[in-house]
C-alpha cells in the first residue's frame, strides 16, 4: 500500500536525483523514497521550490501541510492527468437535486453515528455503563429519518457527537479533561488530540478522493467549498471513531502519551513535536492494519477502506446504484 | 472491443462505454484484463476504417485476431466475427480471418457464414441495448472478476 511520509524537522525539502531530500538545518540529510509515497505529512517549518514540486507532481504525491491552530493548513495536490467531466457532472447533479443531496448528506450522519456507537459498545462492554449514550445514538438515528433537509441532518450529527463525545470524560485516565469539543486552536489536551487526528483523517481522504477524478470541493452534507475541501470532510466524518478516537483512547491510557506532550500558550494547548512523532507513528500503523473485506473477498488496510469509500460514492453518482456509507462491520 | 467486453462481462461493458475511468494505480489494472497481442511476432499490418475501427491483417489478406488466453476464445472469436461482418457488411470486402493464440502453434480460421452473421447482428443488437442503459447490469461474480480493473470498483459495494 502506498504510504505517507511525515517530516517534522525544520529545514529544506529538495529533489536530489530520483529521491526526495530533506537537509536540516543543522544540515543533516534525509532521504525520502517517494517511488510509492502516496503523500508527505509536512509537519516542520520548510522550504522547497518548484523543482521538487514539479517532482512530486511527476510521482503523484500529494504534500499535506500541517500548522499550528486547528494544525491542517493545506495540500498542493499533483494535478494527475486523470480529471473527468463526466464524473464531475453527475457530482453535481446529485447535488442539485434537493432528494438526492439529502440521502446522501443522511448516508453520511447514519455511518458516521453507526462508528460512534460501535465505539460506545465496545467500552460499554469493558466495565462503563454506556446504555443511555447508546440509546441516545439509537433516537438520533430513528430522527434523521426524519430529517427533511441537509441542515436538520447536520443538526442530528452535531446531537449523536455530544452525546459521544460524553463518554470520554468517563474512558480516559486523571490528568486528561476533555468537557467537551473545542477547536481553532484546541484548548486541552484532548480536543488537541482530536483536532490533530481528525486532521490526518482528513488528510487522507483527500489522497484517497484524489485517486478517484471526483471534486473534492463538491459535497453533500458540507456546503460545497465551505471550507477546505468539503468532500473530504462527508467521507472523513465515517472514520473518525475508527481511526482517531479509538487511537487517542489506546495512546492515553496505556500511557503512551502523556501530558508533557503538550505545550499550552494563551488559550490554545498543543501537542509537542515529540508528541506529534508519537501520535502520528501510531496512526500510520492503524492505517496499515487490515480486515477481511467482505466482497473483496480478501484484507484490505484501514487505509484502503477510504479509497473504497471513494469508489462506493463514485459508483452510485455514474450508476446509480446505492450508495452505502462505511459501517464498522467487526 | 466493444464484442469482446459482450461476451466477457455486460458490465464491464456498460462502464467501458461511460468511459468510467477507474484508478490507473490499482494492482488489477496494473496485471492487465487482456494480455498485450504485441507480443504476437507474425508480419501484420493495422487498418484503421471509418476511425472507429482498428484491424490487424496478415501478409495473405487474413483478418487476425489473437486469442489472449483459453478462456476467452468465444470473445475474441465474435470480436474477429464482428471486423468480417463489418468488411463484408459496411465496406464491402470479403474476407477471412484467422484466430491464433501466441504461445500454441494452433491456428483456427474463421469465416462469415450465414450463422456467424446472425450471431454478429444479435451481438450488436445486444451492445446496443446495454450500453443504452440507465444503469448497469448487476455485478456477477465471474471467473475473470478477480482480474478485472474494475474489480474494486465493482464489488466495494
Ligand atoms: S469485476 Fe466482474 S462483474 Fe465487475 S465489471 Fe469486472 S468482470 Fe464484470
Amino acid at each position: 500500500m502506498d504510504r505517507n511520509y511525515h517530516v517534522f524537522s525544520d529545514g529544506r525539502l529538495e529533489r536530489n536525483n530520483d529521491t526526495v531530500r530533506l537537509v536540516t538545518e543543522d544540515g543533516e540529510k534525509k532521504y525520502l523514497p517517494v517511488e510509492n509515497a502516496e503523500a508527505l505529512f509536512v509537519h516542520g517549518q520548510v522550504d522547497y521550490n518548484t523543482r521538487l514540486m514539479s517532482f512530486l507532481d511527476d510521482h503523484g504525491v500529494a504534500m499535506h501541510v500541517f500548522g499550528w491552530g486547528d494544525y491542517y493548513s493545506g495540500s498542493i495536490m499533483p494535478k494527475r492527468g486523470q480529471t473527468s467531466g463526466q464524473t464531475l457532472v453527475e457530482q453535481v447533479r446529485a447535488y442539485d437535486d434537493p432528494e438526492r443531496r439529502l440521502g446522501l448528506a443522511r448516508k453520511f450522519v447514519a455511518g458516521s453515528i453507526h462508528n460512534m456507537r460501535t465505539n460506545v459498545k465496545y467500552y460499554d462492554n469493558r466495565g462503563h455503563d454506556f446504555a443511555s449514550i447508546v440509546e441516545t445514538l439509537e433516537d438520533c438515528r430513528g430522527n434523521l429519518d426524519e430529517a427533511d433537509d441537509v441542515d436538520e441532518a447536520m443538526g442530528v450529527e452535531a446531537t449523536a457527537r455530544r452525546a459521544y463525545y460524553s463518554i470520554f470524560d468517563a474512558i480516559l485516565p486523571e490528568g486528561f479533561v476533555f468537557g467537551g469539543r473545542q477547536y481553532n486552536p484546541p484548548n486541552n489536551e484532548v480536543n488537541s488530540l482530536i483536532s490533530f487526528g481528525n486532521s490526518l483523517v482528513y488528510a487522507n481522504v483527500v489522497s484517497a478522493i484524489r485517486a478517484t477524478a471526483l471534486d473534492p470541493a463538491v459535497s453533500y452534507l458540507h456546503e460545497p467549498g465551505e471550507r477546505r475541501y468539503s468532500l473530504a470532510l462527508d467521507i472523513a466524518e465515517l472514520f473518525k471513531p475508527l481511526l482517531t478516537d479509538r487511537l487517542i483512547f489506546r495512546l492515553v491510557n496505556r500511557g503512551q502519551l502523556s501530558t508533557d506532550e503538550f505545550e499550552t500558550e494563551l488559550n490554545s494547548c498543543l501537542l509537542t513535536e515529540s508528541g506529534r512523532k508519537t501520535f502520528s507513528k501510531a496512526f500510520e500503523e492503524t492505517l496499515e492494519e487490515t480486515v477481511e473485506h467482505p466482497n473483496l473477498k480478501r484484507k484490505v488496510s484501514y487505509q484502503y477502506l477510504l479509497r473504497l469509500e471513494a469508489y462506493k460514492l463514485k459508483k452510485h453518482l455514474l450508476t446509480g446504484e446505492n450508495y452505502e456509507p462505511f459501517e464498522r462491520w467487526w | 472491443m466493444m464484442m469482446q467486453y459482450y461476451e466477457v462481462c455486460e458490465r464491464e461493458l456498460w462502464f467501458l462505454s461511460r468511459n468510467i475511468e477507474i484508478d490507473r494505480e490499482n494492482p488489477a489494472v496494473v496485471r492487465g484484463t487482456h494480455v498485450d497481442d504485441e507480443t504476437y511476432e507474425e508480419k501484420r499490418r493495422n487498418f484503421s476504417i471509418d476511425g472507429t475501427i482498428s484491424l490487424d491483417v496478415l501478409d495473405d489478406g487474413q483478418v487476425l485476431e489473437v486469442k489472449p488466453s483459453s478462456s476467452l476464445v468465444e470473445p475474441a472469436k465474435l470480436q474477429l466475427l464482428y471486423y468480417l461482418w463489418y468488411l463484408d457488411r459496411v465496406v464491402g470486402v470479403e474476407k477471412s480471418g484467422v484466430l491464433a493464440h501466441p504461445t500454441e502453434r494452433k491456428r483456427e480460421s474463421v469465416e462469415l457464414t450465414d450463422e456467424n452473421a446472425a450471431r454478429v447482428e444479435d451481438a450488436i443488437r445486444g451492445v446496443h441495448e446495454i450500453v443504452t442503459r440507465e444503469s448497469p447490469p448487476p455485478a456477477e461474480e465471474k471467473p475473470f472478476c478477480e482480474s478485472c480493473a474494475y474489480y474494486d470498483f465493482c464489488w466495494s459495494c
